[in-house]
């Protein structure tokens, strides 16, 4: 093949590519830096398509539009996460004013009723944005999968979270009668109408969620949660022991050593100081002043 | 186009080695659709491959931090979406120019001075494009297959419980390069492929048509609506993206049915093709 001899035109005709390619970058920075923000309200603006337009308007590509809105509600979930200033947990985000949070969730659970990851954030993340929605939502589920035990533990967590134990227990009852259904759901039903509000219930239900979640974030804070309810466990232990030595020496502990071979006894897991730690691995504050212990402000361990 | 059916193609091994298998009309319609084929292949239809494969790649490496955990059933409604969509373009855009092309050309005259019925015609250029689109769909299959044992790190079960979708998809795009024919057989390209495209779309609301037609009050606007629900072509039978993604196959009976469905579709569409075909007159 006879070789394409480089002329001065296409010289420059590489050169105006560069040269353009590179005022382009420039330009789309220059842009980006002076756009003006945009306002909250249009940030916030409703969804173009409703969920029943969007429904029918995706051809056969359901599946992956409703991939779209779940990216996309995880994506806007993150995007207020980043931008709030201080700690969130992912079932406390109230205050981040999710608004479109209820109509992403619902738009990809109606595109596909059978992806069951949104509706578990929905029961997670949604009953401290709008739980009216949360509840229909996970309603929703059960009415196209009513064969899915997980989607009654998921209503389950939404009421016992508003202490509404008999519907609670109604979401267990309903989940436990479905063939193929762990034990566990028939124990919490007991136990909802039993103890509904103890930290027993709790840690069973973060322990079942722990167990369950496939998104990493809802298994983390299941997880923050479980040692949230063993540090309070330990933190009643530590105040009973704190106590009996006040009752004992008549003043509060000055230092944990001082209350070395009791903490031995109940086999508390201690640091170089003597110092008991909490289940993420932090020492525990002992508070001199009111005989008392709280937890280290740098523990991965929810104060609340 | 190169027929295949002049004698002056063939000479020696090289006649032996590219006769067809049959003869009379099923070496016709052979030689014409291995050569629609060839054409497609060397019109780089199947370039469309390259921009399949770099889709998924990005994909799998970049959905596990977009997906909260879910880059499975992404990969599997992503891989199928995408196949289903270059299908279509493929069915659509190259299906339209498989007539236009030969009498633009006026190679038709070449072809139809030899003993070809233009039914035959018809039909070897339709099964020439479905060929180039079972190797497209089985790469991307392939492809897809690959890019779920890649996310999972190992073996899944996905890889094997996606094929039955496959399978529909690629009836599904079948039917469509029998529509985008049989416009292009009376049509211009640019208003077959728009009519196809409808067809598509409308062939995704079958549902609608059919609960607008039960809705309707009048009885006259019933029927309109249940006849056009009957007659068009229903797509959604052969959806079963969603269902796939989540390891789910399409109920062992229903599958032949469907398959038969779009045959019987395919049938009447190629014969109504070939019925306009044969009245057209290219002097």
């Amino acid at each position: 093949m006879k070789q394409a001899k480089l002329t001065k035109s296409d010289v420059a005709l590489v050169l105006i590519i560069l040269i353009g390619l590179t005022s382009a970058v420039g330009l789309v920075r220059w842009i980006d830096r002076h756009r003006p923000a945009t306002a909250s309200n249009i940030e916030e603006d409703r969804l173009y398509l409703n969920t029943a337009t969007a429904n029918r308007v995706s051809l056969g590509f359901k599946g992956l539009v409703a991939d779209w809105y779940w990216m996309r509600s995880l994506q806007y979930v993150g995007r207020k996460f980043l931008n709030f200033e201080g700690t969130i947990r992912l079932d406390d985000m109230g205050q981040l004013n999710l608004k479109l949070l209820p109509p992403l969730l619902d738009a990809a659970t109606t595109l596909d009723p059978q992806f069951m990851e949104p509706f578990q954030y929905a029961a997670v993340v949604l009953p401290a944005v709008d739980k009216d929605a949360a509840i229909r939502i996970l309603k929703k589920g059960i009415a196209a999968n009513p064969s899915a035990w997980k989607l009654y533990h998921n209503l389950g967590f939404i009421y016992w979270q508003q202490k509404d134990f008999s519907s609670a227990r109604e979401a267990y009852a309903q989940g436990a009668a479905i063939p193929g259904a762990p034990p566990w759901m028939e124990a919490m039903k007991a136990r909802m109408a039993r103890e509904g509000g103890s930290r027993d219930t709790a840690r069973e239900i973060y322990t079942r969620m722990y167990e369950q979640a496939a998104d990493d974030k809802v298994r983390d804070m299941a997880r923050k949660h479980l040692m949230q309810l063993a540090s309070m466990d330990e933190r009643d232990a530590l105040r009973r022991v704190i106590e009996a030595y006040k009752a004992k020496v008549g003043r509060c502990p000055s230092t944990w050593r001082d209350m070395e071979n009791v903490l031995r006894a109940l086999r508390v897991t201690v640091d170089a100081t003597g110092a008991p730690l909490d289940p993420s691995g932090t020492a525990y504050v002992l508070v001199k002043d009111q005989c008392g212990v709280d937890l280290d402000p740098k523990s991965e361990v929810p104060v609340k | 186009m190169a027929t295949g059916l002049s004698n002056s193609d063939h000479s020696g091994s090289q006649r032996s080695a590219e006769s067809p298998p049959f003869s009379g009309t099923l070496s016709r319609i052979y030689s014409i659709g291995r050569n629609t084929f060839r054409e497609a292949v060397r019109d780089r239809v199947l370039y469309n491959l390259v921009l399949f494969v770099l889709l998924l790649t990005g994909a799998s490496i970049f959905l596990g931090e977009l997906s909260g955990g879910q880059e499975r059933k992404i990969i599997v409604d992503l891989g199928l979406s995408a196949m289903l969509l270059f299908g279509v373009f493929i069915a659509i855009f190259v299906g339209v120019g498989l007539v236009y092309k030969e009498i633009e050309r006026r190679t038709i005259y070449a072809i139809f001075s030899k003993p070809v019925g233009r039914g035959e015609f018809i039909v070897g250029k339709y099964l020439g494009l479905c060929l180039t689109l079972l190797v497209n769909v089985t790469v991307m299959g392939a492809g897809v297959s690959l890019a779920l044992i890649y996310v999972s790190r190992g073996w899944d079960p996905l890889v094997v419980s996606i094929w039955p979708a496959i399978l529909l998809i690629y009836f599904e795009l079948m039917i469509l390069t029998a529509v985008a024919l049989l416009f292009s057989s009376f049509s211009s390209p640019a208003l077959s492929a728009l009519l196809t495209f409808f067809v598509f779309i409308i062939g995704h609301f079958s549902s609608d048509l059919k609960d607008l037609g039960n809705s309707m009050g009048g009885t006259g606007a019933r029927w309109l609506f249940r006849g056009l629900y009957y007659l068009l072509p229903n797509l959604q039978n052969l959806s079963y993206i969603t269902p796939a993604a989540h390891g789910q196959t399409p109920p062992p009976a229903s599958i032949p049915a469907v398959i038969l469905y779009a045959l019987v579709y395919i049938a009447i569409l190629l014969s109504v093709a070939t019925l306009i075909f044969r009245r057209r007159n290219f002097k």
